[in-house]
């Protein structure tokens, strides 16, 4: 009897070894691979936005998850709105898994809504994924008469903008390209603080294209105090925290529409992205993506993540490749739409 | 201020006069002047170097860290800018002007003596600003919208009359150029690439350190390259005396420094007016208020005190926005927001309440930093001074080097290169036919913002926020500013007799550089012209503007009689900052010797370059440095490779191990990748 059991034991301890091996095997190439080498990751922007804090935060912690633990470097490399590190990244930097980066989220949309200074093809990312799906918002400061994207119907918002390719011009040049909404854009504004100013000191009545964890973690006491009045939510999925405001792809009168607000709000789910040049080998990118999906669940990166006050809800590479197939799979009536409707913001490039 | 205030302000500095947070703000003050001396380096790079390293401080001594550092770099810049005529940072360009006179005539102990006191003041005025202003602050920027701060932007730019001194249609058309710089890229209303030639480097628009550094930095080492001596030439140093003298100096004119201070703390406080526009601001200030003026230009020690004071009392001035509001009016601001919120605080009315120990911490973080800074800077400025004597065989190569990696901190793209030899040459061509720089750069630096505002203040208001009290103060200033040196020229070439009287035309070098500049906007003009409405109008009134300014001064100097021309171009009373035509080293060369010398000296560079994209970039520097000490400064070529030696170590100990720089790819690297990683 006894030894039957021990005998099954062996039998399976021999049965998972055997399967393992292969896995182990991998990790150790991987492992060796990275081991006593540098990543660098590159960073669209210069330093002091929030891709760059994001990517410092990330860069502190990435090393220790990857097998072989290399050391992560951050560095800024930045141009044209990070379309000159997209472009690198595809033509220029070597394809082994040794440099990574991030840049801004509608890029990976560009060569379909515009197309200019584009030299790559975005569904051939090596996407690790990112750290954050970002949800951003349109509010109203609380004297505006606009109480709800009802009112917009006979009422006009005067809202604020940064620059042409930003969220805060994209963003509302599309709801009044797509929805007719009354919304009247001021675009200049140095940064988003500005616009926040600028309510504050009845400038401007509101502003589209605000995240929402930076809204809790840099103005919680206008939620609390109802400074201001959340009139929709800018992405394909509400927030957790937000389940009575409505999304604004409820807005959509037929498919065509739904599809283009899908093409344009799909950068949202991209967060800020990671991602490697294309082609680098399969196992690295396995061990890339599951590196950063540590990341996001590690106690001392969330403890850090906290004191930063920066909003960590992951997303997977897998997701964002399958993310990309839909998008650039919409019918070309709906690529055209969105292109049209987001034709006069200055497509991706200039956002922070 | 209120007794709660005063508790606070009390409290806060117990809090700071804790030995290791002392200690602290010492190591945050050691980076801060080490970073100011650089060129190319300013107090952004400090702070994302810095940062990481506050993760686990306490919130006092972060913030006595970090502001350590951002509030001294504006005092050490001054030691390149006297020396070889570099901008440490790009705040410290105005201090050249009188700075780099002074140290030429042997008198660098006493500019430096004159700038640290007046930097130290000047700090602690901004500070103390502030201080007292904490309790009315958020009630006063409510205040300023939009078109408030459009008229602040275009009373700025109206200096350009008093820094354009007797050449007002030249510093006009320089300004203009610096507009048009500054519109280079994607256009914030519309997103029309203008004037990028298909170029992505050109998208985000020239970025400011490398077209400083052009501007002023190569011209001043292309006359130094000419005139082949040391910068002393050959005087004995002031040290220690000079020193004494040079702080008497600030503490006699300190109603100046006052003044300065106070106009660099307050234009601090205006979001994107950073350092590169503040120093020549109180520059133009002191021109325009203080007395007796012949001497700026040429070594008058208030053109360094002016500049100074207001570069170090801007870092007070450009936290209120940030600690106010929680909107940073630059990109070190925007670092420092970060720091903020890491340490739970959340910038805004808080901040001058509950947080009021943390506000007045950061006060005397300035202020003690500055004395520390000063401090430092004073001590070993003996040492400094003596630079002046060294061999310029020696020092040239070494300070071109160093402004090559420099440059390349603008946006860390091969085209800050280019950009900084293309305007290196433009600059030392302006010098030499003494067309003013300053107003280029202040164009340059204010285009931006101007254009920003206007379209926001007409989207918002039409022509409504023209009718604004504090608009209409400032515009008239501005044009009463613009307008009154133009009729004092006008009037003076009339009283002379012999204004108007028409000649048969010559021409000129100055006419042809004159005809070059219309050549390029007429180019501009013809490009702005397929741009949509939005993105052309203001580029349109720009060029215009500055196109007939360029004829006219083309007519100028064909047609008019040569006595008007000269007073036109030489810098006379109130001329100061108008470079005189022939530089002064050159003076007494043959014209021919000073072309064929600047033509090597843009070769070297040139020829750096090259090298630099065949090689990478630091391995070039070795390179350079060897062959320009032994071949240029006909040097041993043992000390020069020791001196290659020690620069490239340094260098690379610097940028590439403690900045991590992304150095561009280079033609070796490419053929030969396993070589990549080494070539620098």
């Amino acid at each position: 009897m006894g030894r039957t059991i021990n005998l099954v034991v062996t039998a399976c301890a021999v049965t998972i070894t055997l399967l393992a091996a292969p896995l182990s095997l991998r990790a150790d190439a991987v492992s060796d691979f990275y081991a006593g080498k540098q990543v660098r990751l590159l960073i669209g922007y210069s330093a002091g936005g929030g891709y760059d804090t994001y990517a410092r935060l990330l860069a502190r912690h990435l090393g220790k998850h990857i097998p072989g633990n290399p050391t992560v470097v951050p560095q800024n490399m930045p141009g044209a709105g990070s379309l000159r590190l997209a472009n690198f990244l595809y033509n220029v930097a070597p394809k082994d898994g040794t440099v990574i980066g991030t840049f801004g989220r509608g890029i990976a949309m560009e060569p379909l809504l515009s197309g200019e200074g584009t030299q790559f093809d975005a569904r051939e990312f090596s996407w690790l994924g990112s750290l954050n799906n970002e949800v951003s918002i349109c509010v109203a400061w609380h004297d505006s008469s606009v109480k709800s994207m009802a009112d917009l119907a006979t009422q006009e918002l005067i809202v604020g903008g940064t620059g042409s390719g930003s969220d805060t011009v994209v963003f509302p040049v599309v709801l009044k390209n797509l929805l007719g909404v009354n919304i009247r854009l001021i675009s200049g504004y140095p940064g988003g603080n500005d616009i926040l100013l600028a309510m504050e000191r009845g400038e401007v009545d509101g502003r589209c294209g605000w995240s929402f964890s930076s809204l809790s973690s840099t103005r919680g006491d206008w939620l609390e105090t109802e400074q201001v009045t959340i009139l929709a939510q800018l992405a394909l999925a509400k927030h957790p925290e937000l389940p009575d405001v409505p999304l604004i792809t409820e807005f959509a009168d037929n498919d065509n529409e739904l599809s283009a607000m899908e093409i344009i709000f799909a950068r949202q789910v991209m967060g800020r992205p990671y991602l490697a040049p294309p082609g680098i080998p399969a196992d690295r990118l396995g061990a890339l993506r599951r590196a950063l999906d540590a990341v996001a669940r590690d106690p001392e990166f969330l403890r850090d993540a906290e004191q930063l006050q920066v909003e960590i809800n992951p997303v997977s590479g897998e997701n964002v490749d399958a993310l990309l197939e839909r998008v650039y799979g919409a019918s070309a009536a709906a690529i055209e739409l969105a292109a049209s409707a987001i034709s006069e913001s200055g497509g991706a490039s200039g956002a922070r | 201020m209120e007794a709660s205030a005063l508790e606070a302000a009390a409290a806060a500095l117990t809090i700071l006069l804790e030995p290791s947070r002392l200690a602290v703000l010492g190591a945050g003050v050691l980076v801060g002047l080490t970073i100011g001396v650089i060129p190319g380096l300013g107090g952004i790079v400090g702070l994302a170097l810095l940062l990481p390293f506050t993760f686990e401080m306490d919130a006092y001594s972060a913030f006595a860290f970090l502001i350590g550092m951002g509030s001294v770099t504006t005092t050490s810049d001054t030691v390149p800018a006297v020396l070889f005529g570099v901008p440490g940072t790009t705040g410290s360009a105005a201090t050249i002007l009188d700075g780099h006179p002074l140290a030429k005539a042997g008198q660098a102990g006493r500019a430096f003596g004159a700038a640290y006191t007046a930097s130290l003041l000047g700090g602690i005025a901004g500070a103390a600003l502030l201080a007292v202003s904490i309790p009315i602050l958020r009630p006063v920027i409510l205040y300023l919208g939009s078109p408030e701060l459009l008229a602040i932007c275009i009373f700025g730019l109206s200096m350009v009359a008093v820094l354009s001194g007797k050449a007002p249609l030249k510093g006009m058309v320089a300004a203009g150029l610096g507009l048009v710089v500054a519109m280079v890229g994607s256009d914030p209303q519309t997103g029309t690439m203008r004037w990028t030639f298909d170029t992505l480097y050109l998208w985000d628009g020239l970025p400011l350190v490398p077209v400083t550094l052009g501007l002023f930095a190569l011209p001043e080492l292309a006359d130094l390259a000419i005139g082949r001596r040391s910068i002393g030439g050959g005087v004995r140093a002031d040290t220690r005396s000079g020193q004494l003298a040079g702080i008497r100096d600030a503490l006699t004119h300190w109603w100046l420094v006052l003044r300065c201070s106070w106009l660099g703390a307050a234009l601090g406080a205006v979001p994107g007016l950073g350092s590169a526009v503040i120093d020549w601001l109180a520059y133009g200030h002191a021109l325009k208020t203080e007395k007796n003026t012949e001497g700026f230009g040429k070594g008058d020690i208030r053109g360094v005190i002016a500049s100074e004071s207001s570069n170090n009392a801007k870092e007070g001035g450009s936290l209120v926005p940030t600690i106010a509001f929680g909107v940073p009016g630059s990109a070190s601001m925007a670092i420092l927001l970060g720091a903020f919120m890491m340490h739970g605080l959340v910038p805004g009315p808080r901040m001058l309440t509950d947080n009021l120990e943390i506000t007045y911490s950061i006060v005397w973080s300035i202020a003690l930093a500055n004395v520390l800074g000063a401090g430092l800077c004073l001590a070993f400025s003996n040492q400094l001074a003596r630079v002046a004597s060294i061999r310029i065989g020696l020092l040239l190569p070494v300070v071109l080097a160093i402004i090559f990696v420099g440059a390349f901190q603008g946006s860390r793209q091969w085209g800050d290169l280019y950009v900084l030899l293309g305007f290196g040459v433009f600059g030392w061509i302006m010098k030499q036919q003494g067309w003013p720089r300053p107003p280029l750069i202040l164009g340059v630096v204010l285009g931006e913002i101007v254009e920003r505002y206007l379209f926001i203040s007409v989207g918002r208001y039409d022509w409504a926020w023209m009718t604004r009290p504090l608009v209409i103060l400032f515009i008239t200033l501005a044009v009463l500013g613009l307008v009154g040196p133009l009729l004092r020229n006008f009037r003076v070439a009339m009283t002379q007799g012999q204004g108007l009287r028409i000649v048969r035309p010559r021409l000129t070098s100055s006419a042809v550089f004159t005809s070059f500049i219309i050549a390029a906007l007429l180019v501009c003009i013809r490009m702005l012209v397929e741009w949509n409405f939005e993105a052309r109008i203001v580029p349109l009134a720009v060029t215009s503007v500055a196109l007939l300014c360029a004829v006219l001064s083309l007519a100028n100097e064909l047609f008019l009689q040569p006595a008007t021309r000269a007073s036109q171009a030489s810098s006379g009373p109130r001329g100061a900052p108008t470079d005189p035509p022939a530089a002064s080293v050159a003076a007494q060369d043959n014209p021919r010797t000073v072309l064929s010398r600047a033509v090597e000296f843009f070769a070297w560079c040139g020829g750096y370059l090259v090298v630099a994209k065949l090689i990478g970039m630091l391995a070039a520097m070795f390179l350079f440095v060897t062959l320009c000490v032994r071949f240029w400064g006909r040097e041993p070529l043992g000390r020069a490779l020791l001196l290659a030696t020690g620069v490239t170590a340094f260098s690379l100990l610097l940028f590439d191990q403690l900045l991590v720089i992304p150095w561009p790819q280079n033609t070796l690297g490419g053929a030969f990748p396993a070589l990549q990683p080494y070539l620098k």
